[in-house]
């Protein structure tokens, strides 16, 4: 080559061409989006998260969940996410408007939790009454066995160990009709019950604390680490503290002594509550029937009938 | 002759007038040259090179610790440092920032030195320039590991410890433009393009990443975009522009013998700087973005199939007929594992990225398989290579051991190899498991624990080659290599075997 104009400016325009198609020009598109409203102008989402959840963005960063965790829903059409029950759409750009960071994974060592808090939400009143329809899991793991995972959550990351046992009696596939009928049983009251048969039940607050805790009291062979320093074993001083970890077995804290959420602990839980694409898009189409956001009640029907 | 005294004259004429005057040859006054120009990158190329074996060493450490408590989680557990969440984005930058870019920029120094045809001054900033890019690694791993990371990949530093780096490679960069500016070689080498690219290419990514993610940071997704295109471009166009420059200067040099054709070594690197530049979105295949930047990255990374068999062509017929000579020159073995690892590495890269492929294996191991691709078989076996050839230039000395080169050689070989096999399968499995949903979750991850631990095996073999080449380079360091006039060789020499090895 003769010149070196020529290979400077070469070398900066097929680079400005990338920068520029790659990054602004997409930015133009999709980099000013506004929450999406009704026609009153009401009912806006995405909303700006809580300082907590803020917070616990940052913690979830800084430990790194994100390479094990995506937060992201394809298409039907593009993977199995949403029979996986990971979300009732696919994710768009409008869900991310006020993430900062943005961390939308490009692993699933761990499953997607683009919609956990939402899945609480929908778990939390069929809990209430799973006891009723548990028979299918009750003995093998004990203590550490979950009910109200393989009676109602099917493709869950949870599942009841005990090899043999009741567990493949009740393959996922067939739980629709028990959900349903869960869900018909279930009141839907206002107090949100968190315990079943003295454990929290899938996804509550108090499930995450124990999971961050200890993830192999729920899942057996997982292979998530655990993340005990953001709890702090403390010696009871007079009452027990109010949030104190409910632990069994193995992990429970010697007599006068408690495990309680460091305030990132509490942060974290309130972020991962805060994770919700279920809100209807208009740019997208809803795979399943949308659920109206405001009665949850709603949307068991609408799972079955999807299936 | 002082390496000041080296006129900044075209070299024509310096190269002319010194026989007449002195009654030498031109081969003598090249020899004498060669030797100036080596003298006066000693100590900053050493430096670097140095800074990156020791940042290798704990690159390597933190891999298989990292590996281990994928399979072992309640290793370590309590410890909050050491968490697996910290250690990975710590041990991929380390490797990055610490080993490849410090091995990346050491080399370039002392190419661009001689492919210039003129010696460094002023050193000493070179110095300074490293320490403050160490200082910088350091201050972004403890940040890192003390729980300050920022959640993007690749670029997890804190961003002071960016804002280190950026001084650091303002104090490199414009060292080796400098010495470019003042060549005394009448064509520019195809080598001098690749670095060139790199070292304009490189701010400018790292740069517009830092202001779109952290001065002005741009809404929602399209941090991940900024992300993405940032860490592809980290890959390509700083260590793949480095790393081929490399093997288009070590494999001709070694076997003595011009490059084959230096129209197709243009097209190749137009066309990788035009595709190459475009291929960011192929790792968020299906992911929340406009469909067309996402069809754009996969046409790109189909197009830079054009670049990379050119690169592969010329290559391969340079080296035709000389393929034996892999048996005695490290430097050559090394760095033809690595070209030949590039062509993978780009083809592996165009598959994945295809829609069908990646609704199985996105979201899997195999991205990590393509990442070590790149990072390791393709970048770091080429500086390997040119790393045998450059230290007994710097240091005086011929490498010590021919079976610690050859341990290296294959534990470093087997050691990329199983790595990239088991996450390729791996995720191969775990892609399939996923895209059934009647398969529980956890079942996914417990059926590639077996692949994990065969990762946890790599990285064992890669610590053992990092190791071996860390003593080996320690003893050359301190003057512990062989006097010789012939370099070491890995097999006892046949007699039709060239002396340019």
């Amino acid at each position: 080559m003769k010149g070196l104009l020529p290979l400077i400016l070469g070398i900066f325009g097929t680079f400005a061409f990338s920068w520029a198609g790659l990054t602004l020009i997409p930015n133009a598109q999709i980099g000013h989006l506004d929450p999406q409203t009704d026609e009153e102008g009401l009912d806006a989402y995405p909303a700006p998260k809580s300082g907590l959840a803020v917070r616990g963005q940052q913690v979830y960063a800084a430990n790194g969940c994100v390479y094990c965790h995506s937060q992201q829903v394809r298409a039907d059409y593009a993977g199995s996410d949403i029979e996986r029950k990971w979300g009732e759409r696919r994710s768009a750009p409008r869900d991310y408007l006020f993430e900062r960071p943005v961390l939308l994974g490009k692993s699933r060592l761990g499953p997607d939790l683009a919609n956990i808090g939402k899945r609480s939400a929908v778990e939390e009143p069929e809990a209430a009454a799973a006891p009723a329809a548990a028979q299918p899991a009750p003995a093998g793991a004990g203590a550490s066995a979950q009910p109200t995972a393989n009676a109602s959550a099917p493709a869950t990351d949870v599942r009841p160990e005990g090899g043999p046992a009741p567990a493949p009696g009740a393959p996922p596939a067939a739980s629709p009709a028990p959900v349903a009928a869960v869900a018909a049983a279930a009141p839907n009251t206002a107090a949100p019950v968190t315990t079943v048969n003295g454990e929290p039940a899938l996804y509550s607050t108090a499930w995450h604390h124990r999971h961050l805790y200890d993830p192999r009291s729920f899942v057996k062979h997982s292979n998530m680490p655990a993340y005990r320093f953001l709890y702090e074993k403390r010696r009871i001083g007079g009452e027990p503290s109010a949030d104190a970890l409910q632990l069994t077995g193995d992990d429970a804290p010697l007599e006068g002594w408690e495990i309680v959420p460091t305030y990132e602990a509490k942060s974290l839980v309130a972020y991962l509550m805060s994770l919700d694409q279920s809100h209807p898009l208009k740019e997208v189409k809803n795979t399943t029937v949308a659920a109206p956001a405001a009665s949850p009640a709603a949307a068991p029907p609408t799972e079955g009938a999807a299936k | 002759m002082t390496p000041a005294e080296i006129p900044l004259t075209p070299p024509s004429t310096a190269a002319v007038a010194l026989p007449v005057e002195n009654g030498v040859t031109r081969s003598d006054v090249e020899q004498v040259e060669r030797a100036l120009i080596d003298a006066s990158t000693r100590v900053p190329v050493l430096i670097f090179y140095t800074s990156a074996i020791v940042w290798l060493l704990l690159a390597t450490l933190l891999t298989l610790l990292a590996s281990l408590k994928l399979h072992m989680p309640d290793l370590l557990g309590g410890v909050a440092f050491l968490t697996w969440g910290r250690l990975r984005p710590a041990q991929m930058d380390v490797m990055l920032y610490g080993w490849a870019s410090m091995v990346g920029i050491g080399t370039a120094i002392w190419l661009m030195a001689r492919l210039s045809r003129t010696t460094l001054r002023h050193p000493l900033l070179l110095v300074a320039g490293a320490g403050f890019w160490n200082l910088g690694v350091l201050v972004g791993v403890i940040g890192i590991l003390a729980g300050r990371s920022t959640g993007y990949e690749w670029l997890e530093f804190p961003p002071f410890a960016a804002l280190i780096l950026f001084v650091a490679y303002s104090l490199v960069v414009s060292w080796a433009v400098l010495m470019f500016r003042f060549r005394r070689s009448e064509s520019i080498y195809i080598t001098q393009w690749y670095l060139l690219g790199a070292f304009l290419w490189f701010p400018w990514m790292y740069g517009a990443a830092q202001i779109m993610l952290f001065v002005v940071p741009v809404q929602g997704v399209m941090q991940a975009a900024v992300n993405w295109w940032f860490a592809n471009n980290f890959l390509y166009l700083w260590l793949g522009s480095i790393g081929l420059g490399t093997a288009y200067y070590t494999i001709p040099k070694v076997i003595g013998r011009p490059v084959y054709s230096y129209h197709l070594a243009a097209i190749g690197f137009w066309t990788y700087a035009l595709f190459a530049s475009w291929t960011g979105m192929q790792r968020v295949v299906d992911g929340p973005f406009p469909a067309w930047m996402i069809t754009a990255s996969i046409a790109a990374a189909i197009l830079a199939i054009i670049p990379v068999a050119t690169v592969g062509l010329n290559h391969h017929m340079t080296m035709r007929g000389n393929f034996p000579l892999m048996r005695y020159s490290p430097a050559l073995r090394f760095t033809v594992f690595g070209a030949i690892a590039y062509t993978v590495f780009s083809l592996v890269g165009v598959l994945i990225s295809l829609r069908s492929v990646a609704r199985v294996v996105h979201f899997t191991e195999a991205g990590m398989a393509y990442t070590q691709l790149g990072v390791y078989a393709f970048f770091t076996m080429v500086m390997f290579g040119a790393m045998y050839y450059i230290v007994p230039r710097l240091v005086g000395r011929e490498w010590r051991y021919a079976s610690l080169i050859k341990l290296h050689f294959w534990a470093s070989t087997y050691g990329i190899g199983l790595m990239v096999l088991m996450l390729f399968a791996g995720g191969m499995v775990q892609g399939f498991d996923l895209n059934d949903p009647a398969l529980p979750f956890s079942e996914t991850t417990q059926t590639i624990l077996a692949y994990l631990r065969g990762q946890t095996l790599a990285s064992l073999l890669l610590a053992v080659a990092h190791f071996v080449f860390a003593a080996h380079f320690g003893m050359m360091l301190f003057g512990l290599g062989r006097t010789a006039s012939m370099p070491t060789f890995l097999n006892p020499q046949a007699d039709d075997v060239g002396a340019h090895v």
